[in-house]
């Protein structure tokens, strides 16, 4: 019974939490920013928004940002499309509003883009089919050091969406690593 | 291994599991009981009148007595721990928190009371036998059974408090001393309301009208006495208007024209009047007394089955149970089987705070997994498969008490 007990709380608190972080298939580079008190913008038909961003990390796999749906009313496609700093297109992913709540934090993925530390990225999203009281709303947050500006009714600003960008490991093996070397961080008792 | 030994390993495990699982209401919970150390006595309607400018908004749910114990434990470890514990207590971030440097130590400090209390129970079950052997056995069971120490630690229960009184009382009843009994059920009915379940039971054992009275009129007076100065419509809205009546009295069925039978309820009274009508009156007949422990195992034993209950409830039947398996050992696997199943129920409800959150000192990447429920989701019904473990639960209740009354 001793014995049993102490491996099953050993299990608990050094095993468990090694094969969870091996179920992680992507990693987010930083926290999502706050939503701030910039507002909100709408896209739908011509109207769509395009983010600069900064890939902080390699193997750049989606971009999570939170969206609102009003009342639940888009069901139409959501085009995302991913652009080099060259402005050539590299990645699409289509969306369905069907599928995204009104503020939802929403993870956009498409294949792995490899080099992409410390690279400049844009992305336009929009919804060519939706019609005015068919929105979607993108939340805007200030510049950080990987959000930089975005672009929406022809106008430059600086700040955007508050998107995370998320990476795929290079190996399980490698997140189970960062797990353990983020929780001996905080094994201090000063 | 020797006592000592033993209760080395205990605690390095229940140290473990405290620092490095995190479930938020521990924080919760001292955030709010920190504004004793303030000068803040009420802290019912403080909380709901100064909810718009506190990083958190929660009502105190719990008694004034918790209040007061746990603001007063950390008017001292707040000396120890400086102004940055209660920067990181008033800190509403779901990512900060966990990412704090400091917060093993934190937890650490913070669950260390659920660690005397609980080591506290270890000895009282030492000494509840008459066999030191059997003493020694649940002492072992109690400080090395994984359920519990989960339940304690990983949950930060503080349930723990009502629940070391009314293990105090439980000793009193074996030894027919019932008035202290009631003492010691006033205060544990004043950290939770639950043993005041048991106090119709007491009334029963009573022997005279005027031991009746005083073990009914005790435990209802100090609980009055202890909520009367924090009487208030706040209060009653945040503290006593509890989960646990909420919950009891909810599953009921329909018997027409709006009325219904409350399960629970109608259980409990079954248990109570049965108690009354033919144990009460046949069992001094055959030279033989009340066995109370039975009656509070079945009590608890009819609200895990048929309540949605929360998993720090859980704790008020541990120590029973851990006596039962010493006393019957026929029951050993059965108890082992429905402590898996009471504890697996809330792993599957919709609530990551159940399961995957507890693991974010770890890393906040756990966020992106799917919770048991999700994942049960995306092949079965994820409530209908709680409603299956909850009826094997039922089930095998129902089989213990009648081994219970059987038996005895």
């Amino acid at each position: 019974m001793i014995k049993y007990t102490t491996f099953t709380i050993l299990f608990i608190l050094f095993i468990v939490p090694a094969l969870m972080a091996s179920l992680i298939k992507m990693i987010p580079a930083d926290d999502q920013p706050g939503y701030g008190d910039m507002g909100r913008v709408s896209v739908y038909g011509i109207r769509d928004f395009t983010q600069y961003f900064v890939s902080k990390n390699k193997n750049l796999v989606a971009i999570g940002t939170t969206i609102k749906n009003p009342n639940l009313k888009n069901k139409k496609d959501i085009i995302f499309n991913l652009y080099d700093n060259n402005d050539n297109l590299i990645r699409t992913t289509t969306l369905n509003g069907f599928n995204i709540g009104d503020g939802d934090f929403i993870k956009i993925i498409f294949d792995v883009v490899p080099d992409s530390k410390d690279k400049k990225y844009s992305f336009i999203l929009e919804s060519p089919d939706a019609k005015e009281d068919e929105i979607i709303e993108v939340f805007l947050t200030k510049e950080t050091d990987y959000i930089l500006n975005y672009s929406y009714d022809d106008e430059t600003h600086l700040g955007g969406a508050p998107i995370v960008t998320f990476h795929k490991p290079d190996s399980r093996l490698e997140t189970v690593k960062l797990v353990y070397l983020n929780l001996f961080s905080k094994w201090q008792m000063n | 291994m020797n006592m000592r030994k033993l209760l080395a390993i205990a605690i390095a495990l229940r140290l473990l599991v405290s620092g490095l699982l995190f479930h938020p209401d521990i924080k919760t919970i001292a955030f709010q009981t920190s504004f004793l150390k303030k000068g803040i006595v009420n802290i019912y309607p403080y909380l709901i009148n100064n909810k718009a400018s506190l990083s958190l908004k929660e009502e105190f749910v719990y008694f004034p007595f918790t209040y007061l114990t746990l603001g007063s434990y950390q008017a001292v470890i707040s000396n120890f721990l400086g102004n940055d514990f209660d920067n990181w207590l008033a800190d509403a971030g779901a990512n900060s928190v966990v990412n704090n440097p400091n917060i093993i130590k934190y937890l650490i400090f913070l669950k260390f009371p659920l660690l005397v209390m609980d080591i506290s129970i270890a000895f009282l079950l030492l000494n509840y036998f008459k066999k030191r052997e059997d003493g020694e056995k649940a002492f072992t069971l109690w400080l090395f059974n994984p359920f519990t120490i989960v339940l304690i630690y990983a949950f930060s229960n503080i349930d723990i408090y009502a629940v070391l009184l009314t293990v105090i009382a439980f000793l009193y009843i074996k030894r027919e001393k019932l008035i202290t009994a009631s003492v010691f059920l006033g205060l544990a009915i004043s950290f939770k309301l639950y043993p005041l379940l048991f106090v119709p039971f007491l009334f029963l054992k009573s022997k005279n009208i005027k031991d009746k009275i005083l073990t009914t009129l005790i435990p209802i007076s100090i609980f009055v006495l202890s909520i009367i100065p924090f009487w208030s419509s706040a209060f009653v809205k945040s503290a006593l208007v509890s989960g646990l009546s909420v919950r009891i009295f909810s599953p009921s069925f329909g018997i027409g024209f709006s009325e219904s039978i409350i399960v629970g309820l109608f259980l409990l009274s079954i248990l109570f009047f049965s108690t009354y009508l033919f144990d009460k009156q046949s069992l001094p007949l055959r030279g033989k007394k009340i066995k109370l422990f039975n009656y509070f195992v079945i009590l608890l034993l009819i609200i895990f089955s048929f309540s949605h209950f929360h998993i720090s409830w859980l704790l008020w039947i541990a120590p029973f149970l851990t006596i039962l398996v010493i006393q019957k050992p026929s029951l050993k696997w059965p108890i082992f089987f429905w402590a898996v199943f009471a504890i697996s129920i809330p792993l599957f409800y919709s609530d990551r705070a159940m399961t995957i959150s507890l693991f974010r000192i770890y890393s906040t990447w756990y966020d992106l997994l799917p919770t048991p429920f999700t994942f049960i989701q995306k092949l079965y019904d994820a409530y209908n498969f709680q409603s299956m473990l909850h009826s094997v639960l039922a089930g095998l209740s129902v089989v213990m008490t009648y081994k219970l009354i059987k038996d005895d």
